[in-house]
């Protein structure tokens, strides 16, 4: 691939990048969050088009417009939801584009037969008529290579293929990898997981706001290296310089663990403060704080205090009653009721509250909103228009409004800036700054190591649901957030 | 103030022109716009029909006040179940069993205030008190039948159809054990409260009907469960993260819906004075569901009206009577109800998958 480019409006995506593989290669794809990778690959795969550049295969040129057509021309794209169907069998699931038949009836045998010999040559020890359900998700990793071998792929694409497997699994994936190697097929493996990186890959391809920093052998680099590639030394990230000023402690987990997605987490926040709690996908920190929350309905162990008292949420209703507010990420799902107006959005929390004789003081209710919109500078139209008629921005906005309402002593806000153009993410760091001020504790949760640095006095790196580290005023940086949330060790020499 | 001719015609024709604009906007943004609109088409429809049948304009309009009578008294059983059921859709559930509950709850009612054998008459209690005791008894049964749906859906994860339709084959089944030996009959002052005639005619169970649409309209657009509901309806995972007690408020929503059966059964046992327990009540959740979706509600939740379904049950009423009037066989009547629910949805703004 040469000079890729590629924008979305005015966001120009990808600027000039040149990729290759060879046969038998395994080439890591690496970079932050919006780098560029996923579209890059989009484009390989012809889920996207480029605006300009060039793509070559065995030296002859290309173009993919349609998935189909990569997927022809050899390119399997296995992307990080697998796309196997669990209720039916392996052997179904490899033929699933086109089902081979006999007649009327499909041909079970030639699909089993031909699962098997591949199975064989590939030295998998599996049955190809077990049901995709009964897998884990090593083996599905694996079933779906193999679905793209079956098509005589000669390229395959990972896109971060182990966050959702264990270390064993890992191992599985990858001795699946090194023998696809040996058989002349290229890999592109995509991850955030730079130790990985090091054990499997033979080069690495390095992306930063959609150029290539850097390229090169695995074996003339290391970790730090490739850290510092990828978070880049000239981006300096704007600090936060807020005056702190603490009060009592009010949240604090101890030892809190459900054994699936969060492991032994113990933190404390203070009235006034701002906690960053980050890691890379699958660190499980959505659901340790929903948990807290009540949202979760998983048993978990370990105890939480608000305030110093011991509590237990059962359900969103008591934790609202004890002053804990969550604004959820992916804002589409989660947070926007759809059907419904700005106004009553921006006050379905609160709006028990809110009443005169059983029914909504209507009046109390406005007013209520008004100070949250001019609190906020939320831009709109009518009160009485729905939602969904607002930009991504307006709408996270009063999604926070609904439950500023509340008067919460603990926010917890995931991925708060979502979707949210660059003005409205300053506006949204300050109104947490203001509410820091006003005495509110506050754990933002983010993906975006700059985020954290931008708006929390203290930060929490999780990696795979374990806290790997503690960072706090000048340690907390790009680099090291990265290094921790990566898998690196903290007491290893390698932290700048 | 001082407006020119030519003018006055430009307005004109602006407010022609905004008011075709206002029209599409209306149908595309206000579901009981159309609903409003359909049932004015039927109504011509109707006038129609009954000046052909009549012949002459006095008898038109006699044949049309004896023509909504009955419609409205007819109705108003399902009515009533319609509301509750508007609720539960539009949270985004369904009640099937609302017939079989009608049914029990009739049952219930018989059992209470028979004359002679019934509990009321044992523990000594007669005429009004006696009513009204046995009224609230049967709303409460209403609210607590509601309950059990409303948990099964709400605690023990089942979808709404397969918890309801369990519920409705056990109502039904029991019911009809339970009276197998039991011949009710009720006392002739107990059908008073639905039948007592006001200005020579029977319009008690309207007037029921009417009230209990005011008094569901003002909970659905007043109240914070009413807000609760709609936000189930529209997003269920975004309702529990706002600290909406999801668990609670849907037990409730079918609480409801079993209160509203519990006051059916009262009227129509005191307007037809007893029940075959095998029939009653059977196809009213489907009426149900046809009133509420001719009324603009949405099956997938989160849009909907109560007013919407009052309106719906009216337009399914008025077709029933002009295929009468007009001589359709009875087989094919159903066929026409069916059509119009079909075209009902068809015409409904849809969302974008």
């Amino acid at each position: 691939m040469e000079k890729i480019c590629k924008s979305f409006g005015a966001n120009d995506v990808l600027q000039s990048v040149d990729f290759s593989l060879n046969t038998g290669e395994i080439c890591a794809l690496l970079g932050e969050n919006g780098a560029g990778k996923s579209t890059l690959m989009n484009i390989l795969g012809g889920v996207l088009p480029a605006d300009s550049g060039r793509i070559t295969l065995d030296g002859k040129p290309v173009t993919f417009s349609f998935p189909v057509d990569s997927l022809d021309a050899g390119i399997g794209f296995i992307h990080q939801e697998l796309n196997l169907i669990n209720d039916l069998t392996i052997f179904e699931n490899m033929f699933l584009t086109h089902l081979p038949r006999k007649g009327m009836f499909l041909d079970a045998r030639t699909m089993r037969k031909r699962t098997q010999e591949l199975f064989d040559k590939m030295k998998i020890e599996l049955d190809p008529g077990t049901m995709v359900r009964e897998l884990d998700a090593s083996y599905k990793q694996i079933v779906e290579i193999c679905r793209a071998l079956m098509q005589d792929a000669s390229i395959i694409i990972m896109d971060e293929p182990t966050t959702s497997l264990t270390e064993p699994e890992i191992q599985r994936v990858f001795s699946m990898m090194r023998s696809l190697k040996e058989q002349g097929v290229g890999i592109i493996f995509i991850s955030h997981k730079l130790g990985e990186v090091m054990e499997i890959c033979d080069r690495y391809t390095v992306l930063r706001d959609g150029s290539m920093v850097a390229s090169g052998k695995v074996s003339d680099t290391d970790i730090k290296q490739l850290a510092t590639y990828m978070v880049g030394h000239e981006v300096i990230a704007e600090t936060n310089q807020r005056e702190t000023n603490y009060g009592e402690e009010m949240l604090r987990l101890e030892h809190l663990s459900d054994n699936v997605n969060f492991h032994d987490i113990s933190l404390s926040v203070r009235s006034g403060e701002i906690l960053g709690v980050t890691g890379l996908l699958g660190d499980g920190r959505s659901e340790l704080f929903q948990t807290v929350f009540g949202a979760m309905n998983t048993k978990y162990t370990g105890q939480i205090f608000l305030q110093g008292t011991p509590i237990h949420m059962r359900n969103t209703y008591q934790a609202l009653e004890a002053g804990i507010a969550y604004l959820p990420r992916n804002r589409k799902e989660n947070a926007i009721l759809k059907d419904m107006s700005i106004l009553d959005n921006g006050s379905i929390v609160h709006l028990p509250k809110i009443r005169r004789r059983g029914l909504i003081d209507f009046a109390q209710q406005e007013a209520l909103f008004a100070r949250q919109e001019e609190n906020l500078h939320i831009k709109m139209g009518d009160k009485y228009d729905l939602i969904t008629s607002l930009s991504g921005g307006n709408q996270q906005k009063v999604v926070l409004a609904k439950w500023l309402m509340s008067e919460p002593k603990v926010l917890i806000l995931d991925n708060p800036t979502q979707g949210v153009d660059v003005g409205a993410k300053e506006e949204i760091y300050s109104i947490i700054h203001k509410l820091a001020g006003e005495g509110v504790a506050v754990i933002v949760l983010s993906s975006e190591a700059q985020e954290i640095i931008r708006v929390c006095d203290r930060s929490i790196v999780l990696f795979h649901g374990h806290q790997a580290g503690e960072l706090s005023s000048v340690e907390m940086n790009e680099h090291n957030i990265m290094y921790l949330a990566a898998g690196g060790n903290q007491n290893e020499s390698e932290r700048v | 103030m001082k407006v020119s001719v030519s003018d006055m015609e430009t307005k004109k024709i602006e407010k022609q022109h905004t008011m075709i604009g206002k029209f599409r906007d209306n149908w595309g943004n206000s579901a009981l716009f159309s609903t409003i609109f359909a049932l004015v088409v039927m109504l011509l429809i109707q006038c129609i029909v009954m000046y052909v049948n009549a012949g002459s304009l006095g008898g038109m309009f006699s044949k049309m006040g004896m023509a909504w009578l009955n419609i409205l008294r007819n109705n108003a059983y399902q009515g009533v179940i319609a509301l509750g059921m508007c609720f539960i859709i539009i949270s985004g559930g369904i009640d099937l069993s609302v017939g079989s509950m009608l049914c029990a709850l009739g049952a219930i009612l018989m059992y209470l205030i028979a004359p002679g054998n019934g509990l009321m008459a044992k523990i000594g209690l007669s005429g009004p008190l006696a009513y009204g005791l046995a009224i609230i008894i049967v709303i409460a049964a209403g609210f607590l039948f509601g309950q059990i749906n409303g948990t099964l859906i709400s605690y023990g994860k089942l979808p709404p159809f397969i918890a309801t339709l369990g519920m409705m084959k056990i109502f039904r089944s029991v019911t009809q054990q339970l009276t197998k030996h039991f011949n009710p009959t009720i006392p002739a002052d107990f059908k008073l409260i639905a039948s007592m005639k006001i200005g020579g005619q029977v319009i008690l169970p309207i007037l029921y009907w009417v009230l209990i649409v005011v008094i569901m309209h003002i909970i659905f657009t007043r109240t914070a469960f009413g807000r609760q509901t709609i936000a189930i309806g529209s997003n269920e995972r975004a309702a529990k993260l706002s600290g909406i007690n999801v668990n609670k408020v849907k037990r409730n929503i079918y609480a409801l819906g079993g209160v509203m059966c519990a006051i059916a059964a009262v009227i129509y046992i005191a307007r037809i004075g007893s029940m075959d327990f095998a029939n009653a009540g059977s196809g009213y959740e489907m009426d149900a569901i046809a009133a509420v979706i001719v009324g603009g509600t949405a099956m997938s939740g989160g849009r909907g009206s109560l007013v919407g379904a009052f309106l719906g049950m009216l337009i399914i009423g008025v077709m029933n009577n002009i295929l009468n009037t007009v001589g359709v066989p009875t087989f094919l009547c159903d066929a026409v109800k069916g059509l119009i629910i079909i075209f009902a949805v068809l015409v409904q703004k849809k969302e974008n998958v």
